[in-house]
């Protein structure tokens, strides 16, 4: 794990990860290490913990899906302010179609865009950024602490 | 990773899943469940050993019950967690 900046007030760890769904327990350990260290409550610990698994997964699933057995690693970064968290993830795979990323309609029952719905129900934003070299994708979340 | 347990009554099958329930090992969970439903028993999924679930987790819930009523028997979750139960309530503002 590197502690980019370590003061009470302005906290950012970062890790990366290999992408594929084996890595994300891992993802996991990582957030609930982190948010153990940042001393977010409990009940809201778990909640992010579930926003930026399925966030991976996301990656996982989507960004590499004609790619199972690449050996590319993604990056997941945590920081903390005192009034915000923001989560930041970066991957090299396929650049995300914006207007794709949405939960689908409520009267069907197939499970597929819950992970989407999770996201936005846990976090207060998200975003979509190009991300800069060497990676292709960055997504945003944010949560009001 | 998830570990497994299986027993069988009269007519219902309960599966004891102990672990964490990720795309990772839904697949698995699939292959156990899956077969029991397929024989038409009734299928318990015990989840009092699962401390975290995710949508895959959800996926594999949902399409188990599918499953069932096209076999004409029933899934039922037994001693749900408090973390898995959080999970199926925000699922439920979405299913």
């Amino acid at each position: 794990m590197n502690t980019e900046v370590a003061d009470t007030t302005n906290l950012s760890e970062k890790k990366d990860f290999l992408v594929n769904s084996s890595s994300l327990k891992d993802v996991r350990s990582f957030s609930r290490e982190v948010f153990e260290k940042f001393k977010i409550n409990e009940e809201l610990r778990e909640e992010l913990v579930l926003a930026i698994a399925e966030a991976a997964q996301n990656i996982v699933k989507h960004a590499y899906k004609d790619y199972p057995d690449t050996q590319d690693r993604m990056a997941v970064r945590i920081s903390c302010t005192d009034k915000e968290l923001e989560i930041s993830f970066f991957d090299k795979g396929k650049p995300v179609e914006k207007s794709k990323v949405k939960h689908r309609a409520i009267d069907d029952v197939k499970p597929g865009g819950l992970g989407t719905f999770f996201i936005q129900e846990i976090m207060d934003s998200i975003k979509f950024k190009e991300g800069d070299k060497p990676w292709i994708n960055n997504l945003v979340l944010t949560k009001k602490l | 990773m998830i570990k497994f347990k299986v027993t069988e009554s009269e007519n219902i099958s309960t599966v004891f899943l102990d672990g964490e329930i990720d795309m990772d090992v839904a697949d698995n969970v699939r292959e156990v469940v899956f077969p029991l439903i397929d024989s038409g028993k009734e299928v318990h999924l015990n989840l009092k050993g699962v401390q975290y679930m995710d949508s895959s987790g959800i996926s594999v819930i949902v399409e188990s019950n599918q499953r069932a009523k096209e076999k004409n028997t029933k899934v039922e979750l037994k001693e749900v967690s408090q973390p898995v139960e959080k999970v199926l309530a925000m699922a439920r503002k979405f299913l």
